[in-house]
């Protein structure tokens, strides 16, 4: 598979914020705060909504299968305050990019995007305010 | 050649008007700045916001940039006019199980977890403000839409045939340089806070906001005999001048509820 998954220490999820702008469920009771999972593919989907955005990637998988893997993170009007718009992703929609995710507890390929490496080496990682 | 004839005579028409509608406008902003203090502007958020800064690299060019919470955790005991607050509500002690249950199980029960309207006072100060010489407008924005607020300050009384809703009728006035919003008239499913602050629809709301040097204060307290042993004054918030301009917010697409494996949550507004 293409993507791992690795054990961080608990004080790095700790701090880091995954709130909504305005409320939406812990974090803890969906994602794995002790894990993080690195993904690469290719950007395939953009959702630019409320209460969390969602980028969607197609990643390779086992036996040359295709996973669609999923990626919320934080609100659409959080993105807005540090100056990133939905077309700073869109650049690099069908493009290959790098995530790494808190993943979800249910083993789903589903995760909480706290970092993402864009086609041009851009890094963009959510961190302690 | 005809066109540019029509469209010279157009403008001969229309720019004397828009000048008009100008100055009119003018006028009735500076009519009410002269009376009370204009509270119309943009304001930051001040509300519980997604705690995280954003980490930027670019090309080795590292920069971070940090949300600013102060309007929502600042101390403004100390700002003068500000109330004596109390940082949770008062229940009658019959329902503070309820409440308790109702915490306890957030991340299931607080219908703004589920793209729900927070309602008043819950949505905080307004994010803008445009003051007129007979009604003053609230502007908000919020993950399940973007709610205004007519409130007339003219005198006239509450409708007496409004229909309930999330956001309340609201009246205004002056109390010296204090803007006092007067709402009621609520629908019952929405929280007025955090941690399961449930109320009837004999909920009422009366917001005060003043100018503290360019910011502005919000400070506002909920009645519910109902379900509260006394009125519940909230502490006071203290926004500032803003120039993000509002934005339509995004549709609201909860799909995270029925991924829940337990009953953490986090602190809300």
């Amino acid at each position: 598979m293409r993507h791992t998954v690795f054990p961080v220490g608990s004080l790095v999820f700790t701090l880091l914020g995954v709130a909504s702008l305005h409320a939406n469920n812990s974090p803890s009771a969906i994602f794995d705060m002790q894990k993080r999972v690195a993904v690469t593919g290719t950007l395939s989907k953009i959702d630019w909504i409320n209460p969390h955005i969602v980028l969607t990637m197609d990643a390779k998988g086992e036996g040359g299968k295709v996973d669609h893997w999923t990626f919320e993170s934080n609100p659409p009007s959080w993105y807005r305050s540090v100056g990133l718009a939905r077309a700073d992703f869109a650049k690099a929609l069908g493009q290959t990019i790098s995530v790494e995710a808190l993943p979800a507890r249910d083993g789903s390929l589903f995760g909480y995007m706290r970092k993402i490496t864009l086609p041009d080496r851009t890094t963009l990682e959510l961190v302690t305010n | 050649m005809t066109h540019g004839c029509l469209r010279l005579f157009a403008c001969a028409i229309l720019i004397p008007g828009v000048a008009l509608a100008q100055q009119a406008s003018g006028t009735t902003a500076r009519r009410a700045a002269a009376t009370h203090p204009d509270l119309s502007g943009v304001w930051t958020y001040a509300i519980d916001r997604a705690p995280s800064a954003l980490k930027k690299d670019v090309d080795g060019v590292v920069t971070i940039v940090k949300i600013d919470q102060s309007a929502r955790y600042a101390d403004t005991t100390s700002v003068p006019g500000v109330r004596p607050s109390t940082p949770k509500p008062s229940y009658k002690p019959e329902l503070r199980a309820k409440v308790q249950d109702l915490f306890d199980h957030q991340s299931k029960t607080d219908p703004v977890f589920y793209c729900g309207r927070p309602g008043v006072p819950r949505i905080g100060p307004p994010r803008k403000i445009v003051q007129l010489s007979k009604e003053t407008i609230f502007f908000y924005e919020d993950i399940s839409g973007d709610p205004y607020r007519i409130i007339p300050t003219d005198g006239r009384p509450h409708r007496d045939r409004a229909n309930p809703s999330h956001y309340g009728d609201s009246v205004g006035r002056w109390e010296g340089d204090v803007f006092v919003v007067d709402a009621r008239n609520f629908v019952e499913d929405t929280w007025f806070g955090e941690d399961g602050y449930f109320h009837t629809d004999a909920m009422r709301v009366v917001e005060r906001l003043w100018k503290v040097g360019d910011d502005l204060l919000w400070q506002a307290t909920v009645e519910d005999p109902a379900v509260l042993t006394e009125p519940w004054t909230m502490p006071a918030r203290l926004t500032k001048p803003s120039t993000d301009s509002l934005e339509e917010s995004p549709k609201c697409v909860e799909t995270d509820g029925g991924k829940l494996l337990n009953d953490d949550h986090h602190l809300q507004r």
